[in-house]
């Protein structure tokens, strides 16, 4: 289509390295051309150059006058498919999708089959997930560029995600017989990976796991076939085949707690009995695995089986000094009948190996390490911390301190027992001694920065934060630039109770932008991933993006941002606010 | 602790792992980035409720047919779950997948010189050797150890389907570690 308002051959030249301009980024060439057409008083108002003046403008960051320009050159020519689509990639990169969509629209109208324009449309559809329409703007590339892979995927894609599976799979078998001629290589196997997996959500399980063996040879991603013909096989009852994939599957990685769950619906076990004798197998099979001692643990019912287990678990552990022993076993505690027997464990334990470096008070006992009391005091410690037995708690930790003056995790211990009896400032002041035996350690550091914002120290904390952050700007900015949101959240909160109710809403409003950033993050993949043919993931990035803001992260914020809202709205500032400073505790 | 292939659905959750626990950073679409590309190589270690203990973020280098390798861009261990093997199990996880979804020959990482726990994880655990030494590699300035390991006892794993068994090396110390 000629252009509604055609340049004489000179200046169209310079209208044509203005866009060139534009592609490479060089703005202030692109600028000093438009000046060369615009300056001649008989193009002074010629429309696309006035609109790519202004596109270019944008990405000088003049936006303003961006905005006049562009809007300028679409009223002298209001039937430029150029026109209208500069209005929309303007407004698309000020994030108004809908009204970049609508540009889009109208830019086709007077130009049908511009690529261009449908690509970009295509993603914008996508982007804010306007299913049909995309479906109908990739059915229009596929008809223009039959040829082009991502034409057929897009095509099938926009088929899937409307969840009609049959057209979505046709369109990917044709693809795959007219246009994938080898070789096999990545991105065929996540093709046919793709397939299957539109296959299996259309629920037939049956033709998923054909379509599945017939192209095995073909998918290098092995864990995958696994992964998913067990389960196709456990949906159609065929049990033996499944036991075999899982079996399978735990050689390969015998720490997979689904594998183990999979497996026992697989072989139908339902009894307590039935399972602890299943996980005795694996115990065996992978005595490295710490998954199936685990787990064993779990099912475990009867009160004499499950405190036999768990004997030879909690000796294991404290015989070789695994710090998380309890983090570990915490868990069971909802039994109160395993956390009674746990404790009488221990208590036995202490007993003996104080006064014989034995577990227990039998000849046969075998000698402890020394550490093994040491463990077992810091077990005892995080037992009776759980059980609010705070006294308790304390006293064996001090114990285990006494014991072994040097190390970390006992300090970070005797910093969580007091923050649980309520005293947030010995909390973090234990934190801060054990912060300062390993200045290398960040997760100490981020624990100890956490106890001081419980306590309402937020300059301290921020102070801490900062031996991690980049030199030369300030902790915050930098956290704020990584997106660490359980900081942001924590000193949210922290200022809400200080009732520094600015403060409070500027972090949270940091973090709803984290949330927004990671949402425009998107766009990028919606191309990219299809290039790279990673489409099942890509379709796991939309589902998560779809629900992004049902993260933890965000509620925690949203929650103190509405309470500082409902009281900004309940009791009104009155006069400027008292500055407050923010390290002076209540 | 349960031991699993990432989803994108894991990765907001690696990206507070790693806040937590390492001086290097990324932003989500860096996590993304990877998730999308080598969907295959990134593996989580989840506690009971779900929670990330640790992680590692992989990745491949495309230079060339020929010198095709993985690489650790990071590697994390909540401190509180040390000592329970997990980083040496998500590593050989990740190893083999790279051997079998685009036949990497060998595996790459960085370290920080100081970081001693990490370099003996990477040397005495997993079969590491240190290459060469890259002069300020970190933004602080400090050198790292650019470090390999060979991975064709994987391809050979991978074809008679063995189990990892034999790749298990003696020492339990896993370490916070900063790629």
């Amino acid at each position: 289509m000629p252009p509604s308002n055609p340049l004489p051959p000179k200046e169209n030249a310079l209208f044509k390295r203005i866009l060139r301009c534009y592609e490479h980024k060089q703005y202030k060439n692109g600028l000093k051309f438009a000046k060369q057409i615009l300056s001649n008083p008989k193009f002074a108002e010629h429309g696309e150059t006035l609109a790519m003046k202004g596109l270019t403008l944008n990405c000088l960051g003049r936006k303003d006058e961006a905005y006049e320009y562009v809007r300028r050159g679409l009223r002298n020519d209001l039937k430029s498919p150029v026109c209208w689509h500069v209005y929309g990639l303007l407004q698309r990169s000020d994030k108004k999708y809908d009204e970049a969509i609508k540009c889009y629209r109208n830019a086709l109208k007077w130009e049908k089959e511009n690529i261009q324009i449908l690509r970009d449309l295509s993603l914008l559809q996508i982007q804010m997930r306007d299913l049909e329409g995309y479906k109908d703007t990739r059915y229009q590339l596929f008809m223009l560029r039959p040829t082009q892979r991502a034409s057929w995927i897009g095509f099938a894609m926009s088929y899937h995600l409307l969840g009609d599976y049959e057209m979505a799979n046709s369109i990917l078998d044709a693809f795959r017989t007219n246009q994938m001629k080898g070789p096999y290589d990545y991105e065929h196997s996540e093709l046919l990976l793709y397939q299957n997996m539109v296959l299996a959500e259309s629920g037939q399980y049956e033709r998923a796991l054909q379509h599945l063996h017939k192209f095995s040879t073909q998918i290098l991603d092995k864990l995958s076939i696994k992964e998913t013909s067990g389960e196709y096989y456990l949906k159609l009852k065929r049990f033996k085949e499944a036991e075999a994939v899982y079996e399978d599957l735990l050689k390969r990685n015998p720490e997979n707690v689904m594998y183990y769950e999979k497996l026992i619906e697989a072989k139908q076990l339902v009894t307590p009995e039935e399972k602890v004798a299943f996980f005795d197998v694996y115990k065996k099979e992978y005595p490295r695995a710490i998954a199936p001692r685990r787990l064993q643990l779990t099912e475990a019912v009867a009160q004499p089986v499950f405190e036999q287990l768990v004997d030879e678990y909690l000796r294991h552990g404290l015989h070789k000094g695994i710090p998380p022993l309890f983090v570990d076993l915490r868990s069971l505690y909802s039994d109160q009948s395993k956390a009674d027997t746990i404790e009488k464990l221990i208590l036995q334990y202490l007993e003996h190996l104080a006064k014989s470096g034995t577990f227990g008070p039998e000849e046969s006992e075998q000698k402890q390490p020394a550490s093994a009391l040491l463990w077992a005091y810091y077990y005892a410690a995080q037992h009776f911390d759980f059980k609010k037995d705070t006294d308790r708690a304390l006293h064996y930790i001090d114990a285990a301190i006494e014991h072994t003056p040097t190390l970390i995790e006992l300090f970070i211990v005797k910093g969580r027992i007091y923050k649980h009896a309520g005293d947030p400032v010995s909390a973090y002041q234990w934190l801060e001694e054990a912060q300062a035996m390993d200045t290398a350690d960040r997760y100490v550091n981020s624990k100890c920065a956490r106890y001081m914002l419980r306590a309402g120290h937020v300059k301290r904390a921020e102070e801490m934060c900062a031996k991690f952050t980049r030199e030369g700007v300030p902790a915050t900015e930098n956290l704020n630039e990584m997106q660490c949101m359980w900081f942001q959240t924590e000193a949210a909160a922290a200022y809400k109770r200080l009732h520094q109710w600015g403060e409070a809403l500027k972090k949270a409003h940091e973090v709803d932008r984290h949330f927004s950033e990671i949402m425009e993050d998107q766009f990028d993949f919606h191309s990219y991933c299809m290039r790279k043919m990673t489409l099942r993931s890509y379709v796991g990035l939309l589902r998560l993006e779809d629900v992004l803001r049902a993260h933890p992260f965000y509620f925690r914020c949203a929650r103190v941002a509405i309470a500082v809202y409902l009281r900004l709205y309940t009791q009104p500032l009155q006069d400027a606010p008292q500055t407050q400073e923010p390290d002076t505790v209540r | 602790m349960n031991i699993r292939c990432a989803r994108p659905s894991d990765l907001m959750n690696m990206q507070h792992c790693n806040l937590l626990c390492l001086p290097e950073n990324y932003q989500m679409k860096y996590y993304f980035y990877h998730g999308l590309s080598w969907p295959q190589l990134s593996y989580v270690a989840e506690d009971e409720k779900g929670h990330i203990v640790g992680y590692v973020l992989a990745k491949m280098e495309e230079d060339g047919e020929d010198n095709r390798h993985g690489h650790i861009t990071s590697l994390a261990v909540k401190r509180s779950h040390r000592r329970l093997g997990l980083a040496q199990k998500l590593m050989n996880q990740a190893s083999l997948a790279m051997v079998e979804c685009f036949q990497a020959k060998y595996v790459s990482l960085h370290v920080r010189k100081s970081n001693r726990a990490a370099l003996n994880l990477y040397t005495n655990s997993l079969g590491f050797k240190i290459l060469e030494i890259e002069p300020k590699y970190y933004a602080d300035g400090e050198d790292a150890y650019s470090m390999m390991r060979d991975l064709s006892a994987f391809a050979a794993e991978s074809k008679d389907t063995q189990p990892t068994e034999n790749l298990e090396i003696k020492s339990e110390s896993a370490i916070i570690s900063q790629c």
